[in-house]
């Protein structure tokens, strides 16, 4: 594409966006925060189990499956931002310790979500990162989570069933359950190091892709959900502002998305098991869109339990997705011809009263070993650790938190796993952050 | 204007005609035209069930409630007279648009479902529903509580603006009755704050177990 088709086709992108956004600004001036509160006028918590953003409820399930259409149009917009301090144990000269024992603002967020007709809603995230872009210290504007759906419900004293279609750009984004990728972990930073240097697929192509999805909630019982992923540019590349060209991962052709869960609510109790798979063709040069791909395709299975019962609010979630990453005929990728990654996350909450919260997550990634593919010492991408966190929300738009993420294991060693004596206990991280929302 | 802006600026249109969709499974809360069986169907039944039986306890029941007690409760919502944490939560956004004839036809709606067959909860043991059904039909004479069938009726099935109570989820109940006893969120149930006054904790939590077990009476 030209440079001057790509601001063409850029500018169509933000002219639908305006045009949404008229559609939705048609509505009268209200009293609550943010816009999905203010759309239905209830609390934060009748849809965030425990008012914690951004786990759903059984209700916001419903509120999400139905297209975001419940309620009364109102003002759409909504803004969020989060201020953080990172203080890791033994800062080295990586990047990510860049901002240690630093209080910053770290990112910005720019909301547009409601309901726009009877069927149609959105949840539509732009977010300005103040320390991105090619440098790494910029501050940027850029596409982040989008949902536009179309729903409708036929539901009876006997019978219930929602039907509907997502355009988005992350796959699992149009999730409900908080163990689905896209959800399970909320780590609003880049610095520090907060997880494991390799992940699937599934969790590394938000902003990046399109996709268009279809799914269905029968009798609140089976969900099933087909979706197909494109390269998020042309005239979808506003689901992808804010990433260069050369730092977007190019999809190849369609790429199928399938998700179906059982879910079932008795009493205070709900519980979901479920089961995912991505297939994605990836060119191995984001700057070159021929020639042959490297084939990934991850297999996911999940569960999630919740207790909610006023003032308590218990969860648990869990995940695992295998991966194969195939080299098919692309060269220089990888030493050996396939190799598979794993990765398995386990997640408990407990909230009292919407205001007191504490949180243990367990993340295990394991994969085999390729000198080409993880350029660490070890090969490896093995990193295992814990990451407890505690948390108080005064008011539901306010979120006072502090997480510590403890090593194991990383990059494939407990000691010396760069082999210049860097144990991976030095990359633990404690994270304090003040997260808010208008 | 290049041919992606007229694509999109069509894809809008469509977007906008797509407002055409039907009443009847609108989930528009400020619009009177919507038939009040559509409103249940799609707002109320996300809490309180489809067919108005409420899985989680943390909501109640509204099938066979009788229909000037659900919609006094609605129109106080509507008020902000009614202010209990549940209350104010989640219901006085819903109520906020309510017209008087949705508040009674939802009312109306709801009062002709067949009530909860009880027990969905197993709140209780046996002897905690024991005690609480004494409470019930005779009340506590050593600390002056009446016995609450004189006003929710002997099968606790209700009566006007006394609610039905049979089948009701336990733990809905005993929030209610601490709620009662000592706020003043409810004010149209102050009768209920002198005849709590006297309750303990164990006391409501025997009489809810009980309550919740109490099937409906073949009329």
């Amino acid at each position: 594409m030209n440079n001057k088709t790509y601001k063409s086709v850029v500018r169509s992108g933000w002219i639908v966006m305006l045009i949404l956004g008229i559609n939705i600004l048609t509505a009268q001036l209200a009293h609550a925060i943010p816009a999905y509160a203010r759309q239905t006028g209830q609390n934060c918590q009748a849809c965030h189990a425990g008012g914690q953003f951004p786990e759903l409820t059984p209700y916001g399930r419903l509120f999400k499956l139905s297209g975001y259409t419940l309620g009364t149009r109102d003002i759409p917009i909504s803004v969020m931002g989060v201020a953080s301090l990172s203080k890791s144990l033994h800062p080295d000269s990586d990047p990510e310790f860049a901002k240690d024992s630093n209080l910053i603002f770290q990112t910005g967020s720019v909301f547009l979500g409601g309901k726009i007709t009877d069927n149609l809603g959105i949840f539509a995230q732009a977010t300005y990162n103040n320390y991105d872009g090619d440098s790494g210290y910029q501050g940027v504007w850029g596409s982040d989570n989008f949902d536009l759906r179309y729903a409708d419900r036929f539901i009876s004293p006997t019978s219930d069933v929602i039907f509907g279609v997502s355009l988005n750009n992350n796959p699992t984004v149009t999730d409900v359950w908080n163990s689905a990728p896209a959800w399970i972990i909320y780590a609003p930073t880049q610095f520090g190091v907060t997880g494991p240097d390799a992940s699937p697929i599934v969790d590394n192509l938000g902003a990046q892709v399109a996709g268009v999805n279809a799914y269905v909630m029968w009798n609140n019982f089976l969900y099933a959900e087909i979706g197909d992923y494109k390269t998020a540019n042309g005239v979808f590349s506003f689901l992808s502002q804010g990433t260069s060209d050369i730092n977007q991962t190019k999809l190849s052709g369609n790429n199928p998305y399938l998700r179906m869960a059982l879910t079932h609510e008795w009493g205070a109790n709900n519980v979901m098991v479920g089961m995912f798979g991505l297939n994605a063709n990836i060119f191995p040069d984001n700057t070159v869109q021929s020639g042959p791909t490297i084939q990934y395709r991850d297999r996911g299975v999940d569960a999630q339990y919740q207790y909610l019962l006023d003032p308590q609010t218990v969860s648990a979630q869990f995940s695992y997705v295998r991966e194969t990453i195939n080299n098919g005929a692309a060269t220089q990728i990888a030493t050996n011809p396939t190799n598979t990654l794993n990765s398995l996350r386990l997640k408990g909450t407990y909230v009292y009263q919407a205001k007191y919260g504490t949180s243990l997550s367990y993340f295990s990634t394991t994969g085999t070993a390729d000198p080409t593919l993880y350029s660490s010492a070890n090969a490896s991408p093995d990193t295992q650790g814990w990451t407890p966190e505690i948390f108080y929300i005064p008011i539901q738009n306010i979120r006072v938190g502090l997480q510590y993420y403890a090593y194991q294991k990383f990059d494939g060693a407990s000691t010396n796993y760069d082999g210049n004596g860097r144990n991976a206990k030095d990359n633990n991280t404690a994270f304090l952050y003040v997260w808010g929302a208008y | 204007m290049n041919q992606h802006t007229i694509r999109l600026m069509g894809l809008s249109v469509a977007l906008a005609l797509s407002a055409c969709s039907s009443p009847e499974r609108s989930r528009e809360l400020n619009d009177a035209s919507i038939p009040v069986h559509a409103t249940a169907q799609q707002v109320c039944a996300n809490c309180h069930g489809a067919a108005g039986v409420a899985t989680s306890p943390n909501f109640p029941n509204l099938a066979g409630q009788t229909q000037p007690y659900i919609e006094k409760q609605l129109t106080a919502f509507r008020s902000h007279a009614r202010s209990d944490p549940e209350g104010y939560e989640y219901m006085w956004g819903l109520s906020a648009h309510l017209t008087d004839a949705q508040i009674s036809g939802l009312a109306s709606y709801y009062a002709q479902l067949p009530p909860s067959t009880g027990n969905k909860d197993h709140f209780g043991t046996a002897v905690m529903r024991s005690q609480g059904q004494q409470i019930f039909e005779q009340g506590i004479a050593a600390t002056g509580v009446p016995a609450c069938a004189a006003c929710h009726g002997a099968h606790a099935e209700g009566n006007d603006l006394f609610p039905r109570l049979a089948g009701q989820h336990a733990d809905y109940l005993v929030k209610q009755l601490k709620v009662f006893q000592s706020t003043d969120q409810r004010p149209d149930g102050v009768a209920m704050k002198a005849v709590t006054h006297n309750l303990t904790e164990e006391n409501m939590m025997n009489v809810a177990a009980y309550l919740e077990t109490v099937a409906p009476i073949v009329k």
